[in-house]
């Protein structure tokens, strides 16, 4: 075990928010071996990198084209990092897994895609369903990927009533209670989450991360 | 060149180059920010209306490079749509400058407007983009309808049938998407202008439930018009293609409209006004719409009164007023709602930003969509007014009230005044506004004038001369 090098933490903290894949990537290798451990810089530079980034976002200092190519960046090199710790016996685990989709008759995904973007570079694992999802599918992919959170997102009132119907049919097939619900979208409110037995409600991105860090800490 | 073009678009958009989504995403951004250091554009947030045409051209060049180079994305193929320069330049130089929109003595023209020229701006108005109850819409368009400087009509949505939601590709849809249209003509007629233009029943999200609405008696007529939407960003389906084929197969009206997000895809005000202007080209060359709905939004705030958002309508306005001959409108969507100070400061700041830049006038969105029946014909007024008496000024006036204009509201956005809903500040009988919501607009309709728009001496001259 190795601490993390200055140079190594600094640049990859500032390829990481550049989105400079190809040297975030060198640096990780750098960082390996020099005997850092894969989980500690998650912990100690990735992690905290991407609050920030998400942060700016939320500020409205960066841009959305910078927030993906953070994102991506930090996918690739979390994918090497998880490489590393399953090939020498170590459990990678996520946050948690989170089935997300815009619902049924609704094609408007690109607060979906915000949302996705940061839960997987906070460490969530990100099963994305696209959009118009139906309530089945939902359903389908919540039990094939033993997820924990099931995140909604809706922009029109027109296409708001299928938050219900989603929650709904899982009642109906006594899964309910085996999930979480949130919700999110330009049409939701509290009050709307309140009114369909939602779990959470998020107004924005950065907030859906911190709701779905939450529910993870009751489930 | 054909006029109807569906065949070459199907045919490309089956042959044309195979792209992800995700990466048409990624490549929209990369090009953008390039064009955007390419052109040498800049936001300045001290100058919201800028005066430089050189930009200006420059921005409409960077447009047509992303449309040409990018293409649009058809998500139901996973391709691109191409379309060369040349073709570009020949389909942007055959777009009608006027467009007559309505029937008989409530028709008017919508006209592509100069930059600091004297046509007048036209105004379209009604609840589009703020949602209603199905109790209290019929009030609202006809508040909207029978404000005297209100040009036109956008019938608005309405989520409920008979208090039942309306699934889209239900029957629901089908008897609300009727509804919606009926109630809007009702409007028109109890306002005393049955010939007065709807632009589209905003409520149905499925082609049919669109096609359901056209009804000569009772809905929408062919001197009426329907949104063809692009989706964020330059993308479209075979399902907005066909709703064009349709509407153009009939005669009747196409609005292309267009959302981008500052902030979004095309990063902050300059990549957007990049991305907007080639959103005009699409709905040029893949929708051949009679008039453009230009509703950007931040993506915070859902707004475009911000400085960004005021500076994106200023500068694209300009770059299409000196470039194409197309007639284009902006849709001034705010964070306040009725009821509320904070919306007529908005409103007006709108309406100053865009009619010396080329726009017509559309409004008002109100509450960023947040909030039911927050939205009145009163404001609706308020734009009509402030527009006319800003007729002729130059671009640095402009920019000089709407940096005034600003004060009076920016520091709300992040805890806005959604205001009140319609029953609130309009009588349900008289369909008269009340008197706490016309204090409100009396008081800054005084201040407004005090900054030196003739706001009583402006509309007369635009309406008798």
């Amino acid at each position: 075990m190795a601490n993390i090098r200055d140079e190594i933490r600094e640049g990859l903290r500032d390829a990481l928010t550049n989105g400079d894949s190809e040297r975030s990537e060198k640096l990780t290798y750098n960082a390996l071996e020099q005997g850092v451990l894969p989980l500690d810089l998650i912990q100690q530079v990735i992690v905290p990198t991407l609050t920030k980034i998400g942060q700016d976002f939320q500020d409205f200092a960066i841009f959305l084209p910078e927030l993906m190519a953070s994102g991506d960046t930090a996918e690739k090199v979390t994918a090497i990092l998880e490489e590393v710790m399953v090939s020498s016996g170590q459990n990678f685990s996520s946050l948690g897994i989170v089935v997300i989709g815009t619902v049924e008759n609704d094609v408007h995904d690109i607060g979906k895609n915000i949302v996705s973007t940061l839960l997987r570079s906070h460490g969530f694992k990100v099963i994305d369903l696209g959009r118009d999802v139906a309530p089945s599918a939902f359903l389908d992919a919540a039990q094939k990927e033993k997820a924990d959170i099931i995140a909604m997102s809706s922009l029109m009132t027109t296409t708001r009533p299928s938050t219900r119907s989603t929650i709904n049919l899982f009642t109906e097939v006594n899964q309910r209670g085996q999930y979480k619900f949130i919700i999110g979208g330009g049409c939701i409110t509290q009050d709307w989450a309140n009114e369909i037995g939602a779990d959470g409600y998020a107004p924005d991105a950065a907030s859906a991360v911190e709701l779905c860090k939450s529910m993870m800490e009751v489930i | 060149m054909q006029k109807n073009l569906s065949p070459m678009i199907v045919n490309r958009s089956e042959n044309g180059p195979f792209m992800k989504e995700p990466d048409f995403e990624r490549a929209l951004s990369k090009r953008t920010a390039e064009l955007v250091k390419q052109y040498g554009l800049k936001f300045n947030p001290q100058t919201p209306i800028p005066s430089d045409d050189d930009m200006a051209d420059r921005l409409y060049q960077a447009g047509v490079d992303l449309f040409v180079e990018l293409g649009v994305f058809n998500q139901t193929t996973e391709r691109r749509i191409l379309f060369t320069r040349e073709e570009v330049e020949d389909l942007m130089g055959m777009v009608r400058n006027k467009v007559v929109l309505g029937v008989g003595k409530d028709a008017v023209v919508m006209r592509h407007r100069e930059v600091e020229g004297s046509t007048p701006a036209v105004v379209l108005s009604g609840p589009t983009g703020t949602p209603c109850s199905e109790k209290n819409h019929p009030l609202i368009l006809l508040s909207c309808a029978q404000e005297p400087l209100v040009d036109m009509l956008g019938a608005g949505s309405v989520s409920t049938y008979m208090g039942n939601p309306i699934i889209p590709g239900s029957p629901l849809e089908i008897l609300g998407a009727r509804r919606d249209a009926a109630v809007a003509r009702d409007a028109v007629r109890k306002a005393g202008r049955p010939g007065m233009h709807i632009s589209d029943v905003a409520m149905p999200l499925t082609c049919q439930g669109k096609m359901a609405a056209v009804d000569p008696d009772f809905g929408l007529r062919r001197s009426d018009a329907f949104l063809v939407s692009q989706m964020v960003e330059l993308k479209t389906s075979y399902d907005q293609l066909s709703r064009a084929a349709y509407l153009q197969g009939i005669g009747m009206h196409i609005v292309d409209l267009m959302t981008p997000l500052i902030g979004g895809l095309g990063g902050g005000a300059e990549g957007t006004a990049v991305v907007t202007i080639a959103c005009h080209i699409l709905g040029v060359v893949l929708y051949a719409a009679s008039y453009h709905m230009m509703s950007h939004t931040h993506m915070r705030w859902v707004n475009n009164t911000d400085r960004m958002g005021l500076w994106m309508q200023s500068i694209v306005g300009q770059a299409l007023s000196r470039n194409t001959p197309i007639p284009a409108l902006n849709d001034i969507y705010c964070v306040s709602g009725a009821g509320a100070e904070e919306l007529l400061w908005e409103v007006a700041a709108g309406a100053v930003a865009g009619t010396p830049s080329g726009m017509n006038m559309q409004g008002a969105g109100c509450t960023g969509g947040f909030k039911t029946d927050h939205t009145t014909g009163l404001e609706a007024r308020f734009i009509a007014e402030v527009s006319h008496a800003c007729l002729g000024i130059t671009r640095q006036e402009a920019n000089e009230l709407v940096v005034e204009l600003l004060s009076h509201y920016e520091k709300t956005f992040n805890e806005p005044n959604r205001g009140m809903p319609f029953p609130e500040v309009y009588d349900e009988n008289t369909v008269e506004p009340k008197e706490i919501w016309l204090e409100k607009y009396n008081k800054v309709r005084d201040a407004v004038i005090k900054m030196g728009l003739d706001l009583d001496g402006g509309w007369r001259k635009v309406k008798h001369g």
